[in-house]
């Protein structure tokens, strides 16, 4: 696979080769990191801080898996230390992000995803970054599981988790 | 809703499109980490082609690289402050609703009210003085924050490999507490840094000169404008570092003419080399004022290239007291080091002179091509306890000196947080000693770095007082553009003592006002006399300046005509009459002692220029942030459209980041 190669050059140290790699992927890790964060300018802070993190550790990744499962753990890897230092200024009451806003035809969409998430997250761990490579990215859970790490059928029932939880929250409304 | 929104909500939720921008500034970083990374690989391996097999290569110096991780991650979190800044002000948004002016207040109380429970960085441990080259390491002070100097063992060829050197620095750390913080660093979350207190507006230490803006003056009363130029560009870090934070800069941080210079502009050079740069003049309408005009005054020296570039003979002199030990600081400057490294030449050399902890030279003079040596000196040095390090400055001299070659450019580069311990504590004391010196051809700049003990006005003055630039870094990206992308600049005057004289003319000309430049002004008389100091300026650097004038012809003047005056004819010379002014620069080459002359009238034609445009939009935002009245009507929306339009190429990034910036003035002046 040419992909290898390329993998394979910038472990050597070909900075040409990594630079490459780096134009292919960084689009991917952006959106990614959008569909977490939701806004601009968090969403490019995670992708650079991926960017870099891949130059510090291009050598430790040994084809044991493909090379996207290792990347999406690494950008996730971001984004969950993004989102760490974000929680610390979390001041809002939990009770803010109740979801009592859809009866708003113009909700921002972003918006509500972000506040879906944070319900999401509250009910149990693990459940943002399964929801966003199963639904955003259209990973199998036996893929998903592969990236996070954890068994197929943790997946399974983080998926059946998330389908209640929205059931809970949007069930009740018309349409 | 049934799971399958969930999808379409995702799928549908469309992420923006990627912006060139930060992916080019990513993708740098990341390269530049990339590089580093290979150089760090083949110093610490002596085999260093065998290395290159190996799929797992020196992760045993984990702490460090994670310290360099974290740097990088510094706009990361000085976004989140903003966030938290904005969640903050919803909450008090949301509980006093009808008044928003109280809940303003609210927050400004607040902000003044709480103060953070500093930390003291600079505890004045005592630790013994360690000048013998030959001694090593390991002094422990009584202070539990104290760390050991083994700075000297920096001097020892390095031959060990990557493991030898992690155990040397494991060796080097020995309080619990700094283990402890390599730690915090290695989970990329901020560590002092991060403290929600960060928030709330802090009684720093930073300290600024007061600044009152300049006001308008009347082309009758007083027709000549005289001021020395500013190359500088630390005002703007700093305001971006503050901004990032999600807080205004404090106003007397704020010096315009930094803020525009800070921008590369792509002013013509001069066609004969025996003139040092040519001035572009160009005048725009006022974008804030309608009855105004622009007068816009840019030079920009001569660039060198690479096989003209003089040797260079540099003395790094940097500040490894205890208040370096923060990760914008100490580590950042030996990455920023690291970085000047790929700017010189393989005969340029370069030493290393350290002070406060322990004084004394880690690194004899080197030639830049024995890179992993001056590498290995710079990775083992360590902020460590104490106060004043004997004779820090004094040494960096004597190692200039000794290596001194006058056909070079001789030049101390001092990194420091604003401590100045540097051995003499006298500040005119320490002004006299780097003028003494720079009369003999040492030149001294100084980088600042860090927040909380920051020295703006000494930075300044010491830099301007040894022919050098003051600039302020706050990110490994601004390393890399004023180490590697200016470092012509930065290290090749081309030009000293650069005043600017303009003399308008009172028959076209009613009223004017210089926009910044308030700490450089100069009487008139300064500006023919040559001992008068004045600003430098580096090979491709540019400098601008923007006078706001009324023109003669518009009725609205800020100062009524006086009545006993006599009044000059309304009916202009026809000679004049298509002149605003007359503009002067006067400077010395480097080496001489007699100035020059360079001469422009300043025609009342009116042009478009998108550079000149977007240093204009730069203006407004400097003089917005002052609270200048005079630019009352213009909002940070206005800027941030002027800006966006005359945005250019903008190849490294620089004027979509300033874009940004005005977009976090606008969200924390409304709080």
């Amino acid at each position: 696979m040419q992909d290898d190669a390329l993998i394979k050059q910038a472990q050597m140290g070909e900075a040409k080769a990594f630079e490459q790699l780096l134009q292919q992927q960084y689009d991917s890790l952006f959106k990614f990191a959008f569909h977490w964060c939701g806004n601009r300018t968090d969403a490019e802070d995670i992708a650079q801080q991926a960017c870099i993190k891949l130059a510090r550790g291009i050598n430790q990744f040994r084809f044991e898996s493909s090379f996207s499962t290792w990347l999406y753990r690494l950008v996730i890897n971001c984004a969950k230390d993004w989102q760490k230092s974000h929680a610390r200024y979390q001041t809002v009451d939990p009770e803010d992000y109740v979801i009592d806003t859809c009866h708003d035809e113009h909700l921002d969409q972003t918006v509500l995803i972000q506040q879906l998430f944070k319900h999401l997250e509250s009910v149990s761990d693990g459940m943002k970054e399964t929801a966003l490579l199963v639904h955003a990215e259209g990973f199998t859970h036996r893929e998903t599981a592969a990236i996070l790490g954890v068994k197929e059928s943790t997946i399974s029932w983080r998926i059946h988790e998330i389908r209640k939880q929205l059931h809970s929250l949007f069930g009740q409304e018309k349409s | 809703m049934k799971d399958h929104h969930l999808d379409t909500l995702l799928t549908q939720n469309e992420t923006p499109a990627v912006d060139e921008n930060a992916k080019k500034r990513a993708i740098n970083l990341a390269m530049a980490e990339f590089t580093q990374r290979q150089l760090e690989n083949s110093a610490n391996k002596p085999q260093g082609f065998q290395q290159r097999t190996r799929l797992i290569s020196n992760f045993f110096v984990i702490g460090r690289r994670n310290l360099m991780l974290l740097l990088n991650n510094k706009r990361f979190y000085s976004g989140v402050a903003t966030l938290s800044v904005a969640a903050i002000a919803i909450v008090i948004f949301q509980r006093t609703p009808l008044d928003t002016s109280k809940a303003v207040e609210q927050l400004h109380e607040e902000k003044t009210s709480y103060t953070l429970p500093s930390e003291d960085k600079s505890p004045i441990a005592q630790a013994d003085k360690n000048t013998d080259a030959a001694s090593t390491t390991a002094q422990t002070a009584i202070e539990t924050r104290a760390q050991s100097a083994t700075n000297n063992q920096a001097i020892k060829p390095s031959k060990e490999s990557a493991k030898r050197t992690a155990e040397s620095f494991a060796a080097i750390s020995p309080a619990p507490q700094a283990e402890m913080r390599d730690r915090n660093l290695s989970k990329i979350m901020a560590p002092q840094e991060a403290d929600s207190n960060q928030l709330y507006y802090k009684e720093s230490r930073d300290r600024f000169e007061k600044i009152n803006p300049n006001t308008i003056k009347q082309v009758n009363s007083e027709p000549v404008s005289t001021f020395s130029i500013d190359v500088d560009t630390a005002a703007y870090s700093f305001i971006r570092r503050q901004l990032n934070q999600g807080l205004l800069p404090q106003k007397d941080a704020v010096r315009v003419e930094e803020m525009i210079n800070y921008f590369p502009y792509d002013y013509p050079l001069p066609d004969d080399k025996a003139q040092a740069f040519k001035p572009s003049i160009t005048v725009l309408p006022s974008p804030w004022s309608e009855d105004k005009k622009l007068i816009h005054i840019g030079i920009k020296g001569y660039d060198i290239t690479p096989t003209q570039q003089p040797r260079s003979n540099l003395v790094l002199l940097l500040d490894v007291s205890g208040s370096m030990d923060s990760t914008d600081k100490l580590p950042l400057v030996k990455q920023s080091m690291g970085l000047l490294l790929n700017s010189l030449q393989p005969e340029d050399t370069i030493a290393i002179v350290v002070y406060a902890g322990a004084a004394g030279a880690v690194l004899k003079p080197t030639p830049a091509k024995e890179k992993q040596t001056i590498l290995n000196a710079l990775n083992r040095l360590h902020a460590g306890g104490s106060t004043a390090g004997a004779q820090g400055i004094q040494l960096a001299y004597q190692l200039a000196e000794a290596n001194f070659d006058k056909n070079a450019v001789n030049r101390i580069i001092l990194a420091t947080d604003g401590d100045f311990n540097v051995g003499i504590n006298n500040d005119n004391e320490l002004k006299g000693f780097i003028e003494r010196k720079r009369e003999q051809g040492i030149f001294l700049s100084v980088l600042g770095f860090g927040q909380g003990n920051y020295q703006d006005q000494l930075m300044q003055t010491l830099a301007q007082n040894g022919n050098g630039i003051a600039a302020y870094i706050d990110t490994l990206s601004e390393a890399q553009k004023i180490l590697i992308d200016e470092a012509t600049s930065t290290l090749f005057p081309i030009a000293k003592d650069v005043k600017i004289q303009v003399e308008f003319n009172p028959d076209t000309v009613a009223e004017y006002r210089l926009i910044g430049y308030e700490t450089r002004q100069l009487n008139q008389e300064d500006f023919n006399n040559d001992a008068v100091d004045a600003g430098d300026i580096g090979a491709g650097h540019s400098v601008t300046a923007i006078y706001e004038i009324t023109p003669k012809e518009t009725a609205v003047r800020a100062i009524d005509p006086l009545r006993y005056q006599h009044q000059t004819n309304d009916t202009p010379e026809k000679a004049h009459s298509n002149e605003y002014g007359f503009l002067k620069i006067r400077y010395k080459h480097p080496t001489e002692h007699t100035s020059q002359l360079i001469s422009q009238v300043i025609a009342t034609t009116t042009v478009e220029n998108s550079d000149a445009l977007f240093a204009t939009a730069v203006a407004a935002f400097g003089q917005l942030l002052t609270g200048s009245p005079y630019i009352s009507q213009f909002s940070y929306d206005d800027i941030i459209q002027l800006a966006q339009a005359n945005k250019g190429a903008d190849t490294f990034g620089y004027r979509t980041e300033f874009i940004q910036l005005v977009r976090k003035a606008k969200i924390a002046a409304a709080l």
